[in-house]
C-alpha cells in the first residue's frame, strides 16, 4: 500500500449525497425494529453496538456468551490515543516524528493530570503509576501504532484542517431498553470537492488491526450510519476509508442509500445475536 | 529514498560515544562483535542492490503459494483471490512452520498451545521486552526488575511470570545473571536509531492467500526504514538470546515474504541478532530467497492443514527427537527421550 494512493482514495471526489428521504426510511427502520428485538431483555438492560461489536459477531459470535473479563488497561488500549496525539504532533510540526513525540505527550499528559486532576485522554493515573519500563512498553505501542498510520498516509495532501480521533459519535434508541450505537473513527476529513448544494462532505478513516475479512463494506458503513444517525442536520459523510496496516491494506467504501440500508440490516442481526447470547446465558 | 542513510555522520558520532574500550575489548577469539555504526552498516550495506517495488514480484509469489496448497485440504479452504473469504483461516507463523516442517516433530507439538516455560524460553522474554525498551527510550534499569515489569502487560505472559517466581534463588539467580549479560552487552552494542528512520517494534505483519483460507502472521522484533517507497529500504530484525540455529535464517525468510506480500516492495535486508553472542546474520532479500520462502510455505501450511483436519499424526517419537528443535515444547518427543535416556542407563 502506498501513501499517495491510500491518500488519493480518501480524497476522491465524493458521490451525490443520499436523499433526506432515504437517510429517514433508514433511521425509521431502525428505530421500529430494535425495540421489537430487545423486548425479552430485562427492563433497563442496555445494548452497546460497536464496530469491535459488529465484527466479533461475525467471526467469532460465541465469544457473546463468554463472561465479560473485568476491564484492565493494557498498552494496546492506550497506543490509539497516544498515537493519535502524537501523529497531530507531527502534522503540527511540533516532532519530526511519532517515535520522538509519545514520550513527551505522554509526560505532558500526566504531569498535566498530577497538576490539575483532569484528564486530557483518561489513561494517565495508570501511566503513571506504572514502572519505567512497564512505561517504555506503553510508548513503544503507542509509537509503532502512530509510526505506521503516518507512513500510510501523505498528510501534506490535506488542506483543510484534519480532526484525529475526537469524541465517538453516538446514537441512541431509547425505550425500555437502550439500545447505543457507538462509532469511532481515527480521522475525518473534508473533503475538497463539495456536494453540488454547497453542503460539507466528509470522509472518515477507520485504522484496524488484522486483515480485512467478508463484510467489510458494512463494518465501514456503520462509522457513517452512526454520523448520519447522531446529527440528521449534518450531511452524512459521502466516504469511509478503512486502513488494515497490519495487512498493507485499505478499503473504501462510498456512502450511498444502500450501503446504508444493509448497514442497518446488519446493526439489527448483531442487536439481535447479542440479545440472544445474554437471553441464553440468562436460560 | 535510502531512509536509513539519512544523518550518516550524527549517527556515527553517536556509535563512536557508545563504543566503549570495555566493548571493544570484548573479543572472542580474533572475532569481535559488531557494535555501533559498526553493527548497522552491516545491516545497511549488504553489498547487493536493493530490490524495486514491483507489483509482479508479489503476484509470482502469491500465485506460488495459492498453487502449491493441494485443492480440497483445510489450507485451501477459500478458493482463489477473488472469492470469498474463509471466516476461519489456517494461521501459520514462523514457530508453526518450523514445527511442522521439523523432522521427528509431533502431532501435538504444532498446534498454537501454550508451550511450558524453560529458562531459555524467560531469557527470550525479558531480553524481547528489555529490546524494545531499549530501542523506544535508550536505557534499560535494572534488566531483570525492567523486564518482569515490561511482561507483567501482557495476559499471554501471566503463566511465565508465575513460572519464573516458583524458581529456586538458585534458579533464578542464574537467569538473573544471564538476563543481566545479555543486557549489558545489548546496551553497549547495539547502535541508538534514529526516530527519523522510523523504528518500529513488535510489528504485526500480515498476509492472507487463498483469499483468506490462509493467513501468514507474524510479529517483527524491530523494522526500520520507510514502507511503500519504489526502491526497499525497510530492514528487519529478529532479536535472538539463545545459541544460534539453521531454522532461524528461515523465520526471517518467513517475514520477508509476508512484508513482500503487503507492501510495494520486499525488505532489502533481514537479519537476526543474537545478544548472547553479539553475532550478526545478515541476509540481503532476493527473488530467490522469497521463492523458496514461499515453497517452505506451502509445504509447512500443507502440513498444518493436515493437522487442522485432524489427520492422524503423520510422525510417531523416534530417535531423532533428541535433535528437535523443537523438543522442549514436545511432550511426545520429551517422553520418548526420557524414556531412551532411562532405557540407555539401564
Amino acid at each position: 500500500m502506498r501513501a499517495q494512493e491510500l491518500t488519493a482514495a480518501i480524497l476522491a471526489p465524493p458521490l451525490a449525497p443520499i436523499g433526506h428521504g432515504d437517510r429517514q426510511l433508514v433511521r425509521h427502520s431502525l428505530t421500529n425494529a430494535i425495540p421489537a428485538v430487545v423486548e425479552n431483555l430485562p427492563l433497563g438492560d442496555q445494548v452497546v453496538v460497536t464496530l469491535a461489536i459488529l465484527r466479533q459477531i461475525a467471526r467469532d459470535p460465541a465469544a457473546l456468551s463468554r463472561p465479560e473479563e473485568p476491564f484492565a488497561w493494557k498498552p494496546a488500549f492506550v497506543r490509539r490515543s497516544l498515537g493519535l496525539s502524537a501523529v497531530d504532533a507531527c502534522i503540527n510540526h511540533r516532532f519530526s516524528s511519532p517515535t520522538e513525540a509519545v514520550g513527551p505527550i505522554a509526560d505532558q499528559a500526566v504531569a498535566e493530570w498530577s497538576r490539575t486532576g483532569w484528564r486530557t485522554f483518561h489513561w494517565e493515573p495508570w501511566i503513571a503509576a506504572l514502572h519505567p519500563a512497564a512505561r517504555s512498553t506503553v510508548m513503544a505501542e503507542a509509537a509503532t501504532w502512530a509510526t505506521t498510520l503516518w507512513s500510510s498516509i501523505d498528510w501534506h495532501r490535506f488542506d483543510s484542517p484534519l480532526r484525529l480521533g475526537g469524541p465517538d459519535d453516538q446514537w441512541a434508541c431509547t425505550a425500555a431498553r437502550t439500545v447505543r450505537l457507538r462509532g469511532r473513527s481515527e480521522l475525518r476529513v473534508r473533503l475538497e470537492a463539495a456536494h453540488a448544494d454547497g453542503a460539507e462532505s466528509t470522509a472518515l478513516v477507520s485504522v484496524a488491526t488484522g486483515i480485512p475479512r467478508t463484510g467489510w463494506e458494512t463494518e465501514l458503513g456503520f462509522l457513517a450510519l452512526v454520523a448520519s444517525l447522531r446529527s440528521p442536520s449534518r450531511p452524512v459523510p459521502s466516504r469511509v476509508v478503512g486502513l488494515w496496516p497490519d495487512a498493507g491494506q485499505y478499503r473504501s467504501v462510498d456512502i450511498t442509500s444502500g450501503v446504508l440500508t444493509a448497514t442497518g440490516d446488519r446493526v439489527i442481526a448483531c442487536i439481535g445475536a447479542v440479545v440472544d447470547a445474554r437471553m441464553s446465558m440468562v436460560a | 529514498m535510502l531512509v536509513m542513510d539519512v544523518e550518516r555522520r550524527e549517527e556515527n558520532g553517536e556509535a563512536e560515544r557508545r563504543e566503549t574500550p570495555k566493548s571493544k575489548s570484548r573479543v572472542m577469539g580474533s572475532w569481535t562483535p559488531l557494535a555501533g555504526a559498526a553493527l548497522l552498516d552491516r545491516l545497511r550495506v549488504t553489498g547487493r542492490p536493493r530490490p524495486l517495488a514491483d507489483p509482479d514480484r508479489a503476484a509470482l509469489l502469491q500465485e506460488t503459494i495459492e498453487r502449491g496448497l493441494a485443492p480440497g485440504t483445510a489450507a485451501n479452504q477459500g478458493g482463489r483471490r477473488g472469492q470469498s473469504p474463509s471466516s476461519t483461516p489456517l494461521v501459520v507463523t514462523k514457530d508453526r512452520l518450523t514445527r511442522a516442517l521439523s523432522p521427528g516433530v509431533h502431532h501435538d507439538a504444532i498446534g498454537l498451545g501454550e508451550q511450558p516455560p524453560t529458562v531459555s524460553m524467560a531469557c527470550g522474554a525479558l531480553i524481547d521486552v528489555l529490546f524494545r525498551q531499549l530501542v523506544t527510550i535508550g536505557s534499560i534499569g535494572d534488566p531483570m526488575i525492567d523486564g518482569l515489569a515490561a511482561l507483567a502487560l501482557d495476559d499471554r505472559q501471566t503463566h511465565l511470570i508465575g513460572w519464573i517466581d516458583s524458581l529456586s534463588r538458585t534458579e533464578r539467580g542464574a537467569l538473573s545473571a544471564e538476563v543481566d549479560r545479555q543486557s549489558t552487552a545489548l546496551v553497549n552494542r547495539w547502535p541508538r536509531l534514529d526516530p527519523a528512520w522510523l523504528p518500529r517494534t513488535q510489528l504485526p505483519i500480515r498476509a492472507d492467500v487463498a483469499a483468506g483460507a490462509v493467513e501468514l502472521s507474524g510479529r517483527v522484533d524491530l523494522a526500520i526504514g520507510r514502507p511503500g517507497l519504489n526502491v526497499a529500504s525497510v530492514a528487519i530484525v529478529e532479536v535472538k538470546s539463545g545459541t544460534r540455529r539453521p531454522e532461524h535464517r528461515k523465520d526471517l525468510h518467513f517475514y520477508a515474504l509476508i512484508e513482500t506480500l503487503r507492501s510495494p516492495a520486499p525488505p532489502f535486508v533481514v537479519a537476526t541478532y543474537y545478544t548472547r553472542t553479539g553475532e550478526l546474520d545478515v541476509d540481503p532479500v532476493s527473488d530467490e530467497l522469497l521463492a523458496a520462502a514461499a515453497r517452505r510455505t506451502v509445504a509447512g501450511a500443507r502440513a498444518l492443514g493436515q493437522v487442522t483436519e485432524a489427520a492422524a499424526p503423520s510422525r510417531l517419537p523416534d530417535q531423532q527427537c533428541g535433535k528437535s528443535a523443537v523438543l522442549p515444547g514436545c511432550r511426545p518427543g520429551r517422553q520418548r527421550v526420557t524414556a531412551d535416556m532411562g532405557g540407555y542407563r539401564r
